[in-house]
C-alpha cells in the first residue's frame, strides 16, 4: 500500500510545497520523487497509455513549478497531485475523442483490477483463500467508479471529502460511492454474515 | 493508537495505516495481534477486513529511483521549454490567440472571406508583399532580429556577412544558411556587407523585390508602409526583380553597379532606374555614415581605423590603447563586411591579434604591432 507515508519524513508536504511556491528547487524535486511513482500507478489505471500517462504527470508537476506563484496555501499535496493527474488524463481524453463529444470527466474509466497477493495468503487455511478469491472476483465486479472511489479510500488514503471533489460529485454521492460499493459485496459475500450486520448498521 | 477502540466497521480498518501496515507487510507496531484477541467480536471484524484487504491488491510501481530521476530531468526540461514559449508568446502577443485558438480560427476565416471581398472589389491588382507573406514562405528556421532602439544595429550573419539594420526595420534570416542561396527578409532599411561567395548568391527579400548579389555593399529600403522601395549600390553589382509572390509581375531584372540606385514603385510594379544618385534628394539625404565614411586608410593610426568603424557600424571597440599607440596601418576595408573588417585590421597588426564580437561590443586583444 501506500509505503511512503508509512515512513516517516524529514519534511512535511505542506512545508516542502510552501517552499517550493517560495521557488525552492529542491523541495520541488523532493516533492516530485515522493510521489513520481504512485501518480504514474494511479495514472496507469486510468490510461493504456503508459508514455502518455508519464507525460501527463510531468505536465502536471510542470505547470505547478511555472504557476507556482499562484498555488494555495492549504492544499493536501497528495490529493492535488492526484485530482491533476486525473483532470490532465481526462482532458487528454477529450482531446482524442474531441469529435465524438464525449466530453466530460466521467468519460475516462478506472480500468484497474485489484490482484490476490498470494505470498501473504500462505499462512491463510483454504477456506479463507476461497473467501479472499471470492471477494476478489467481486470487488472487480464493482462498476468503476465505485472501484476508483474504493482505491483512492484505501490505497492512497484520501478522505471521503477530497474523492468528492476529485470525482465532481458533491459529499453524499461520493460517500455513496463508497458505500455501495462496500455494499454490494456484501450482497454477495454469503457465509460471512458479520460483515453484513455491521455494514448494514454502519452509517458512512 | 486509542482510536482503534472506537472502531465499528471495516472501513475503519481498511483505511488505517497500521493496520494496513500489519496485514500487508507484516509489521505490527502497534500490537493489533493482542488486540485483536481481547474480544471476539473485535476479532471477526478485523479478520473481514484482513480478508478485504488482501482482496483487493493493487500492483506495484514498477519505476526504479533511475527512472523517477530521468522522469524529474524530464521534468525540468519541459519547464525550461514552457517559460521559454511563455516569454516568447509574452512578447509576439500571440498569448491571447492561443487561449482562444477556436475562436481565432473562425474570425481568421472570417476577416478572410472579408479581405478576398475587398481585395475584389478596391484593390485592382494582388500586387502587395507583406514582410509576413514572404516569412510565412520560407519559414524553415529563421532568427528575426527587431531594431526598436533610435540607433542603427550590427547584425552579423553566419556566412561572415554583416547588416547595419535601422531603427524601426527588421531581419528575418536563418541560423545558418544552408543549400546554394542565402536568403534573408527585411522589412525597413538596412545596409548590406556581403562576404564573397560566388557559389553561394545571396538574396534579399524586401516587399515586392527581390535583390540578388554575390558579395557587395548595398542598402535596400523597404518600409511596409511606404509607396516605394529602394535599393542602392555601393560596391560590386546586384540584379534586383521582383517577387514571383507578386501577380502579374513582369520578370524583368535591373542589374546596378555601384552608385547606382533603383526605386521601385509598388502601385504600379515599374522599376525606375536611377545612374545618378547625387541628383536625388531623397536619396542623398539619407545616406547614412557608413556609406559617407571612407573605409581607405594610408598610414594611419589603429586607433583612428577603430573609431571609423565604431561610426560605421555603431558599435563599441575596446583594445590596448598603450598597447597598440605607435601602430599605423595601409589597408583598404571598402567592400568587406564588419567581422570581415576586424579580421584583415587585427591580422595587419600583428598574428596574436585577435576580435571577439558580442552584439554591439567588440575587444580585440594585442600585444602590440609588429
Amino acid at each position: 500500500m501506500n509505503i511512503s507515508t508509512l515512513t516517516p519524513s524529514l519534511f512535511d508536504d505542506n512545508a516542502l510545497w510552501n517552499k517550493l511556491k517560495d521557488g525552492d528547487e529542491k523541495s520541488f524535486s523532493m516533492l516530485f520523487e515522493r510521489y513520481y511513482a504512485d501518480l504514474v500507478r494511479y495514472g496507469n489505471s486510468l490510461s493504456p497509455f503508459e508514455e502518455k500517462v508519464q507525460d501527463c504527470i510531468q505536465d502536471v508537476f510542470t505547470d505547478i513549478w511555472i504557476y507556482r506563484n499562484s498555488l494555495q496555501n492549504s492544499v493536501v499535496v497528495k490529493a492535488y497531485l492526484l485530482a491533476s493527474v486525473r483532470k490532465r488524463i481526462a482532458r487528454l481524453h477529450e482531446r482524442d475523442h474531441i469529435f465524438r463529444k464525449t466530453a466530460s470527466t466521467d468519460s475516462i474509466a478506472f480500468l484497474l483490477e485489484f490482484s490476490v497477493d498470494h505470498e501473504l495468503l500462505d499462512d491463510a487455511d483454504d477456506d479463507a483463500k476461497e473467501k479472499i478469491v471470492h471477494l476478489n472476483k467481486l470487488l472487480n465486479d464493482l462498476p468503476t467508479r465505485q472501484k476508483e472511489a474504493l482505491y483512492l479510500r484505501y490505497h492512497q488514503g484520501l478522505s471521503v471529502e477530497q474523492i468528492a471533489e476529485m470525482l465532481d460529485v458533491n459529499y453524499q454521492s461520493a460517500s455513496n460511492l463508497l458505500h455501495r460499493g462496500l455494499m454490494s459485496l456484501r450482497k454477495d459475500w454469503k457465509g460471512t454474515f458479520s460483515l453484513f450486520l455491521l455494514l448494514s448498521a454502519s452509517s458512512f | 493508537m486509542q482510536k482503534r477502540n472506537t472502531y465499528t466497521q471495516i472501513e475503519d480498518f481498511l483505511s488505517d495505516e497500521s493496520f494496513q501496515s500489519w496485514i500487508l507487510l507484516k509489521i505490527d507496531q502497534d500490537g493489533w495481534e493482542e488486540w485483536t484477541l481481547e474480544s471476539l467480536q473485535r476479532a471477526k471484524l478485523v479478520e473481514d477486513a484482513r480478508l478485504l484487504l488482501l482482496a483487493m491488491k493493487v500492483p506495484e510501481s514498477d519505476l526504479s529511483t533511475s527512472d523517477v530521476q530521468k522522469a524529474l530531468q524530464n521534468t525540468w526540461i519541459k519547464i525550461e521549454e514552457k517559460e521559454n514559449e511563455i516569454l516568447f508568446s509574452k512578447n509576439a502577443g500571440t498569448k491571447f490567440f492561443k487561449n482562444y485558438f477556436l475562436t481565432g480560427i473562425a474570425a481568421s476565416l472570417f476577416f478572410c472571406l472579408i479581405s478576398i471581398w475587398y481585395y475584389k472589389n478596391y484593390i485592382p491588382a494582388d500586387n502587395i508583399v507583406t514582410y509576413k507573406e514572404l516569412i510565412a514562405e520560407n519559414s524553415e528556421g529563421l532568427v528575426e532580429q527587431t531594431n526598436n532602439s533610435d540607433n542603427p544595429q550590427i547584425i552579423t550573419l553566419s556566412d561572415g556577412s554583416s547588416v547595419l539594420l535601422q531603427p524601426n526595420s527588421k531581419l528575418s534570416y536563418p541560423k545558418i544558411f544552408t543549400g546554394n542561396e542565402r536568403k534573408v527578409y527585411l522589412s525597413g532599411e538596412g545596409f548590406f556587407e556581403i562576404s564573397k561567395n560566388p557559389k553561394k548568391p545571396f538574396f534579399v527579400y524586401a516587399n515586392e523585390i527581390v535583390t540578388k548579389v554575390v558579395g557587395t555593399s548595398f542598402r535596400v529600403k523597404a518600409y511596409s508602409d511606404q509607396p516605394d522601395v529602394e535599393v542602392l549600390v555601393r560596391t560590386g553589382k546586384v540584379k534586383v526583380k521582383s517577387n514571383d509572390l507578386v501577380a502579374n509581375s513582369n520578370q524583368e531584372e535591373v542589374i546596378l553597379l555601384p552608385n547606382q540606385a533603383l526605386r521601385f514603385f509598388r502601385s504600379d510594379l515599374k522599376f525606375n532606374k536611377i545612374t545618378n544618385i547625387t541628383q536625388d534628394k531623397e536619396l542623398v539625404q539619407n545616406v547614412g555614415n557608413i556609406e559617407q565614411l571612407s573605409f581607405e586608410f594610408s598610414d594611419i593610426p589603429v586607433s583612428q581605423i577603430f573609431e571609423t568603424i565604431e561610426q560605421a557600424y555603431l558599435v563599441k571597440i575596446d583594445y590596448p590603447v598603450n598597447k597598440l599607440k605607435d601602430c599605423h596601418l595601409t589597408t583598404s576595408l571598402s567592400d568587406q563586411p564588419l567581422p570581415e573588417k576586424l579580421k584583415i585590421v587585427c591580422k595587419s597588426i600583428s598574428a596574436e591579434t585577435n576580435f571577439e564580437m558580442n552584439g554591439n561590443q567588440i575587444i580585440i586583444t594585442s600585444e602590440g604591432c609588429n
